[in-house]
């Protein structure tokens, strides 16, 4: 597959994950007005669809508390702008994404907004000390395509839409339980739509996770076509995989945003246990996305890595 | 009657193909445009730089007069250059008459340290880089435009309709799709 077939069959699966997502919620809202009344089945649609919006307008100060991002005072981190415009010069995004610094020793790199105009790429003190340039312009390209992709928009949207299906099946598992049904509907159907219930949120969860690991594909190739440099990607993905130390922010609600995941590492330990938690896991293992790579790029990575100066020093030295 | 409606759908089939194809394409000469667009704001700011530069150097060498003749040469060259082509050979030249200008000011130590000439060599530095990024993706969406002007079925309308292939920003008759290629760019 070429990059750009890639990103078409990716593009392609986000739409069918999306509408899975909606599908879902009208089945909801379906049981519901089956079991209880049409109204109310209404109602859930209307209520889920204010409680959608306001999560969304509320997201980006969300975004900023749960991963501690800190905003760059003018004027300070000039190299690190520069890469950040270069790359998203080089991506054709109309407005350069803000850069913010979270102070974590651990390297990693997340990219959050819902319009490309606002979005902004956060990246850990850890990952300036960590990467030479080549590999660091490789992880912001990474996040600046997460944002070209509308990757953002979308994981946004995934959050959202996860929160409100389990918002609808509870309501609706709720109102089952005590009691709520009308006579129309049939002891099968109440069964039917109480497995329904329980078992929506579950669904929902797979589809968001389905959803981030294609897109962490999707943008390590958009970075290997920004810099035109598969290689450094790949390189910069090595580093982050042998690099033994995790996010303290490491959370489960932000976990997707992330370049490496950061709560991965717990679950790899588990994976030979009970191989149902790879289904479960935000990003795809960095060896799968190494090769990809290699195979898109026509290239072997090399044992070693470069043993060159991290990005830290080089702008220390002015 | 069957006859009828198998015509209007095949119609209606068509126009909606023709429609969408239409905007595609359109959709496509626009990133081309605004591709080209981010290449001329750098390559402006590049020229912008020069005359300062010159002036810098100047005040410490100013017996070369050669090498400050060809760099303001390859400047005007560049901003006379009317197509991506033209635009990327002058360009090319500028780099070229600049380094002579860098290896002039090799010998003047005091030059080398004064704040201003350092300043100005970083801004270059970091238009240069930008040049190339803006370089990347233009030539990516000329790549996506030009194969979608020449692949079937568009080609049978794209020329009517004035779609016209784009030139690739690069120098010399190498016109190679310069994406597919990875190993095409030599990277620092």
């Amino acid at each position: 597959m070429t990059l750009q077939e890639q990103i078409r069959s990716n593009r392609f699966r986000s739409v069918i994950v999306l509408g899975g997502f909606v599908l879902l919620l009208l089945v909801l809202a379906g049981l519901i007005g089956l079991v209880l009344d049409v109204s109310i089945g209404v109602a859930a649609l209307v209520l889920a669809g204010v409680y959608a919006l306001f999560a969304v307008v509320r997201s980006r100060s969300m975004v900023a508390r749960m991963t501690g991002a800190d905003e760059v005072p003018e004027g300070e981190l000039r190299p690190l702008r520069r890469l950040v415009e270069n790359a998203s010069i080089a991506a054709g995004l109309p407005v350069t994404p803000e850069v913010r610094i979270v102070a974590d020793s651990a390297p990693n790199a997340f990219a959050a907004g819902l319009r490309p105009e606002r979005s902004y790429v956060g990246v850990t003190t850890g990952l300036l000390e960590t990467m030479p340039k080549r590999e660091l312009e490789a992880v912001l390209a990474h996040e600046v395509s997460h944002i070209r992709n509308r990757d953002t928009y979308l994981m946004t949207m995934a959050v959202v839409f996860a929160g409100v299906i389990a918002l609808v099946a509870d309501l609706g598992f709720r109102a089952i339980a005590y009691g709520g049904r009308s006579r129309k509907a049939g002891a099968l159907v109440v069964v039917l739509a109480v497995v329904g219930f329980v078992l929506a949120p579950y669904a929902a969860l797979l589809l968001r996770m389905s959803l981030s690991r294609r897109r962490e594909y999707l943008a390590d190739a958009g970075a290997a076509e920004i810099l035109n440099d598969p290689e450094a990607m790949a390189l910069a993905l090595r580093r982050l995989e042998l690099d033994p130390t995790t996010i303290r922010y490491a959370d489960a609600s932000t976990a997707h945003l992330w370049v490496e995941s950061p709560t991965d590492r717990v679950d790899t330990e588990r994976r030979g246990v009970l191989a149902l938690s790879r289904w479960f896991n935000t990003h795809p293992p960095i060896p799968d996305r190494i090769a990809a790579l290699e195979e898109a790029g026509g290239f072997r990575l090399p044992d070693r890595l470069p043993a060159d100066e991290p990005f830290a020093a080089v702008m220390e030295r002015g | 009657m069957a006859w009828l409606w198998i015509t209007i759908a095949v119609v209606a089939v068509l126009a909606v193909v023709l429609v969408l194809g239409y905007n595609r394409l359109v959709r496509l000469r626009n990133e081309t445009d605004t591709g080209w667009a981010n290449i001329e704001v750098q390559l402006e700011r590049r020229a912008d730089l020069i005359p300062n530069l010159v002036e810098a150097v100047r005040g410490y060498a100013a017996h070369e007069r050669g090498v400050f003749e060809e760099v303001t040469r390859a400047r005007a060259a560049l901003q006379g250059a009317g197509s991506p082509g033209a635009a990327a050979e002058a360009n090319e030249g500028l780099t070229a008459a600049l380094g002579r200008l860098f290896a002039v000011a090799e010998a003047y130590p005091d030059l080398k340290a004064s704040e201003n000439f350092l300043r100005l060599q970083d801004d270059l530095t970091d238009t240069e880089d930008k040049i190339a990024a803006a370089r990347r993706y233009y030539n990516a969406t000329v790549m996506r435009f030009n194969t979608t002007v020449q692949s079937f079925p568009w080609l049978l309308f794209s020329r009517p309709l004035g779609f016209r292939e784009r030139e690739f920003f690069s120098a010399g008759e190498d016109t190679e799709p310069p994406q597919v290629t990875f190993a095409a760019e030599a990277r620092p």
